[in-house]
């Protein structure tokens, strides 16, 4: 029987591991001078120029004198924070986009409390995003010829923005759009889930898109919890690669506890990672019950607030950005939106990464950003 | 050196080093006593001082901090343990092969012994959700730990139910005491008393809930044993692996690249079995009985908050949905009345341009 297939004799072993157990003692003692702080998020500069209940509408501060004239409206996630787009200074979309003269707002969900149970799809789309919309409008003068701080209009006698959603954000967008589309101009859906039937993903199969409510019975979740717990949620992206991202992640992070700025960028991600807001009930219920199970978005069978959603009335040029390692919105995923779309204005692009990696990637934050941008003043 | 040589020089450094590591981890600690020499090492007592050490260590920290301290921890735990595993079964299988058994054959009777002693718990536990008594006496421990602060309310202050009720406070005074006396001792002596008219729903609610609870309980241990088989199988493949990397003379550089090569074989083995239609129906059953059994939960609760002056859970969201509804309306009228203003100025901007007197209120401007 050969030898035991490790290459360091039994004393280099034992090194080897004091040696790490040395640096992760002294990591803990770094970390333990680390205050809440030292971790802050959210590089950029931002106004509140708009609150809805837990809803708060930011602008960023321009980085240019004259931004681009059709403002953005990032539409991101409800199953986390949307800080992630902004995290820190070299790791952000939203300061990208600022120094390429981009105008930028962000919609910020908030954290939904027990009373928020009772929100619908009906009162984020055609409520808080159509507010949203309307309040961006209303700032840059669309459809009155004089913005509100009486410098004149910048729309073109469109009466259109741009919208940014980002993953189930992107989903909402398209259903918006859809709905109304003579408030969206342009259109970019970033790691957007649209067939939400691929069989690659395990959100998908966990959801039950083939078990149905075997796989998970949503209307007792929801009539159990109210609003389901974001822990629950994060549990479950967690499982999807419990070792990696249980320990691997860890064992990674050992060669950067004696370096602070690397473990306060970190600490940043962790902090992300953790704090998964709770999901409003009928909320997820609907968006579960048709999206996930019925997959009724490419059927054309979603109704919000009474209202079909047809993907094939949306005209608007369309962006779709893909990540081809995603392994919680495959690529088919994301890609069968160009089967469905109306508009004759399509354009995919995908980035070597991860789900993830769409937002903090290094590459992906010199490339993306300017491809956004590019495509926004192209069709302005 | 002989395999026998190397991995038993290998088990008894590794056991030196926890220790080490271990002297390490109270050295460092500022201001905490380290316990006596005999219990260095990996015994429960060295286990339950680090934990009591980390937590006055980091007592002062953001909780973000002290998770991924925490993390940090386990995952150096978690790589010791591999190793120490790793060996181990390589030292037991390596002497069956020297005696011509195949080593596959080897490797597989040493992880079915693996497998019987992570399996034992729950295939037991599985088993005993046969013995109805018992889980009986089990489920109602359970909710006398839930209700006690209630029940001993409710015996101090058995006043507001009887009146509350009929006005004829004393008669139901005694009817109320007689059944908190039996819910409290036995579940079998509550079942047995009388069925009144107000405790006939909460008995069937109770058992309901055991119902619900034993099916939890059912589908709980199903879902540990499928994740401890899963386990099992992805050790049995590292190893093959390690054998593999072994016949083709590249031997892993560090116990780190060890570990890696761990991390991502063992994800590859549950991913494929998490997508599989049998984990799928598994883990639904898990998530469906657990939501299930705290609708049940809910139901119990909810009757015996109505014997207090407490508002139950289902009276407050039936609250937060008037709210919501509310809300809305008041919404839709805001923007009503936002666009008759609007409609108003533009109205009166049309009259003042033609010359026209405008009546509007002062406050449409």
């Amino acid at each position: 029987m050969p030898l035991f297939p490790l290459l360091s004799n039994p004393h280099e072993t034992a090194r080897e591991l004091i040696d790490l157990n040395q640096k992760v003692l002294k990591g803990i003692e770094s970390l333990s001078h680390i205050r809440e702080q030292d971790i802050q998020v959210g590089a950029s500069a931002k106004e509140e120029i708009y609150r809805e209940d837990n809803l708060v509408l930011y602008r960023f501060t321009p980085m240019v004198d004259q931004p681009f004239r059709i403002p953005i409206l990032i539409v991101y996630a409800l199953v986390n924070r949307p800080y992630m787009v902004d995290l820190q200074e070299d790791r952000s979309l939203v300061r990208n986009l600022l120094q390429l003269g981009m105008d930028v707002y962000l919609i910020d969900w908030g954290y939904p409390g027990r009373g928020d149970r009772w929100l619908t799809l009906d009162d984020y789309i055609n409520g808080y995003i159509d507010n949203c919309v309307d309040v961006v409008r209303e700032r840059c003068g669309f459809g009155r010829g004089v913005q509100q701080d009486g410098a004149p209009s910048r729309d073109d006698g469109g009466d259109g923005i741009n919208l940014l959603g980002i993953c189930q954000g992107g989903t909402f967008s398209l259903c918006y759009t859809a709905l109304h589309p003579n408030k969206v101009k342009n259109l970019v859906t970033m790691v957007t889930p649209v067939d939400f039937h691929v069989k690659e993903g395990l959100p998908n199969l966990w959801a039950g898109c083939n078990a149905g409510a075997q796989g998970m019975d949503i209307d007792a979740l929801v009539d159990a919890f109210g609003n389901i717990p974001g822990e629950f949620m994060n549990l479950g992206f967690l499982m999807m690669k419990p070792f990696q991202l249980g320990v691997g992640k860890y064992l990674e992070m050992i060669d950067i506890l004696d370096n602070e700025e690397k473990l306060r960028n970190f600490l940043r991600m962790e902090e992300w990672i953790f704090d998964s807001p709770d999901q409003a009930g009928e909320t997820f219920r609907q968006f579960m019950k048709d999206f996930y199970q019925g997959n009724k978005l490419i059927k054309g069978e979603v109704k919000i607030g009474g209202q079909p959603v047809d993907l094939s009335t949306i005209r608007v040029p369309v962006l779709n950005v893909y990540a081809e390692q995603d392994h919680l919105v495959p690529p088919p995923s994301s890609v069968a939106l160009g089967q469905y779309l109306g508009s004759t204005d399509y354009t995919v692009r995908s980035f070597p990464v991860g789900h993830i990696g769409m937002y903090v990637s290094g590459k992906v934050q010199r490339d993306l950003p300017p491809l956004i941008a590019q495509w926004f003043k192209e069709r302005g | 050196m002989h395999w026998t040589e190397q991995t038993e020089t290998m088990v008894k450094a590794l056991a030196e080093t926890q220790k080490q590591m271990w002297k390490n981890w109270f050295d460092s600690m500022p201001g905490v006593p380290s316990p006596t020499s005999p219990y260095w090492g990996v015994t429960n007592h060295g286990h339950e001082a680090a934990a009591e050490a980390f937590k006055t260590w980091t007592a002062g920290s953001d909780h973000l901090i002290t998770d991924v301290a925490g993390r940090l921890l386990t995952t150096q735990d978690h790589m010791l343990r591999i190793l120490e595993l790793s060996l181990r079964a390589w030292k037991a299988i390596a002497p069956t092969t020297e005696s011509g058994v195949d080593w596959q054959t080897a490797l597989h009777t040493y992880t079915d012994n693996l497998r019987q002693q992570l399996l034992q718990f729950p295939q037991e536990m599985q088993k005993a959700c046969q013995d109805t008594d018992e889980l009986l006496r089990v489920y109602s421990e359970q909710w006398k730990g839930l209700m006690q602060p209630w029940t001993e309310s409710l015996h101090q202050t058995p006043w507001h139910f009887g009146q509350a009720a009929t006005g004829h406070g004393s008669a139901l005074m005694e009817l109320t005491n007689l059944y908190w006396d039996g819910y409290e001792s036995t579940f079998g002596r509550l079942l047995q008393s009388p069925s009144l008219g107000h405790t006939r729903e909460l008995n069937q609610d109770i058992l309901k809930g055991f119902d619900a609870w034993l099916d939890y309980r059912r589908a709980g241990f199903e879902y540990q044993v499928v994740l401890g088989e899963t386990w099992v199988h992805a050790f049995e493949e590292f190893m093959r692996q390690l054998v593999a990397l072994t016949e083709k003379g590249e031997p892993i550089p560090s116990v780190r690249k060890l570990l890696f090569l761990w991390v991502e074989l063992v994800d590859q083995v549950f991913t494929a079995v998490f997508r599989s239609e049998e984990y799928i129906r598994i883990q639904g059953n898990l998530v469906n009985t657990a939501t299930a059994y705290r609708l049940r939960e809910r139901e119990i609760v909810d009757a015996f908050l109505k014997t207090t002056h407490l508002a139950s859970r289902s009276e407050l969201d039936e609250a937060y949905r008037r709210i919501y509804e509310l809300r809305k309306d008041v919404k839709d009228l805001k923007k009503t009345m936002q666009a008759i203003k609007g409609e108003f100025s533009t109205q009166a901007q049309k009259e003042a341009d033609r010359g026209l007197p405008t009546d509007l209120p002062k406050d449409t401007a």
